[in-house]
């Protein structure tokens, strides 16, 4: 068997190194991101991340290259989460989040601040905890698309659920983190507003 | 189109994610409904402030050194 060309279909070592760096490396930050909101601390989110990209590189010759390479990492690193690190690092949901209700800020102050100019005054330590208080259903769908900027197509796909459940969790938890901002806001003298 | 029809459909609007046609729709409706329009306006800013707030962050340096020295052994 010669040694200059690659005998099966598998592309040359450097080949596959540069396609990997340039495809799937690029998304470190985002994974990060997502790994850390679902872990909720940075260690864990290192070994998940790195657990990622190890999978990830063994599977890449099953990649389709120059297709999505951010949601087929972000799927990889759910698996990895739900696999290794859910049991450990958070608790099972005990709420059925379909079931809750949404609520609405706006009407609340539409009259004091219809721009929602007191969203401003809170900083990123906040609105980073209070995701991370949302029940994780809501918390992974709000990440992929707030943060992070997926379609409702790309998440469905991720997290194995119908679009229409990706629009009704997302839909909830926007309002959910929405009101824990408002209660927030009120509390700090942000807003004068109303009891939620 | 009435007002709960466009509210309905308030946030796949802001997410890019309708028809043309009904997009269309909601905007033709936003014109002429300033109601509607301020709570448009306030959910958008709302996710421009999240998108904001939660991006700030990537992964640190050493966790890359991390993955490339574990994939390459550098």
């Amino acid at each position: 068997m010669g040694t200059a060309k690659s005998p099966d279909m598998s592309p040359p070592v450097d080949e596959k190194r540069a396609s990997f760096e340039r495809e799937a490396l690029v998304h470190l930050d985002v994974l990060y991101r997502v790994g850390l909101r679902l872990t909720g601390n940075p260690a864990d989110a290192d070994d998940l991340v790195q657990e990622t990209m190890l999978k990830a590189y063994r599977a890449w010759d099953q990649y389709e290259k120059g297709t999505n390479a951010r949601a087929w990492l972000l799927t990889i690193l759910r698996h990895a989460f739900i696999n290794e690190y859910r049991r450990r690092t958070r608790h099972p949901e005990t709420v059925d989040v379909d079931t809750i209700e949404p609520y609405a800020v706006f009407s609340e102050v539409q009259d004091e601040d219809p721009q929602g100019a007191f969203f401003d005054r809170i900083v990123d330590d906040e609105v980073l905890r209070a995701i991370d208080g949302l029940p994780e259903a809501f918390r992974e769908t709000l990440v992929l698309s707030d943060v992070e900027g997926l379609s409702y197509q790309e998440i469905a796909g991720i997290l194995e659920v119908p679009v229409g459940t990706v629009k009704s969790r997302l839909f909830r938890a926007r309002h959910l983190l929405q009101k824990k901002l408002y209660e927030y806001a009120v509390e700090m003298g942000y807003i004068k507003g109303s009891p939620a | 189109m009435n007002c709960r029809e466009c509210v309905e459909h308030l946030y796949e609007f802001l997410d890019r994610e309708l028809t043309p046609d009904l997009e269309r729709e909601i905007r033709a409706h936003l014109e002429d409904c300033p109601p509607c329009g301020e709570q448009f306006d306030f959910e958008e800013l709302y996710l421009r402030f999240l998108r904001a707030r939660c991006r700030t962050q990537g992964a640190p340096a050493d966790l890359k050194r991390r993955v490339l020295r574990e994939l390459f052994g550098e």
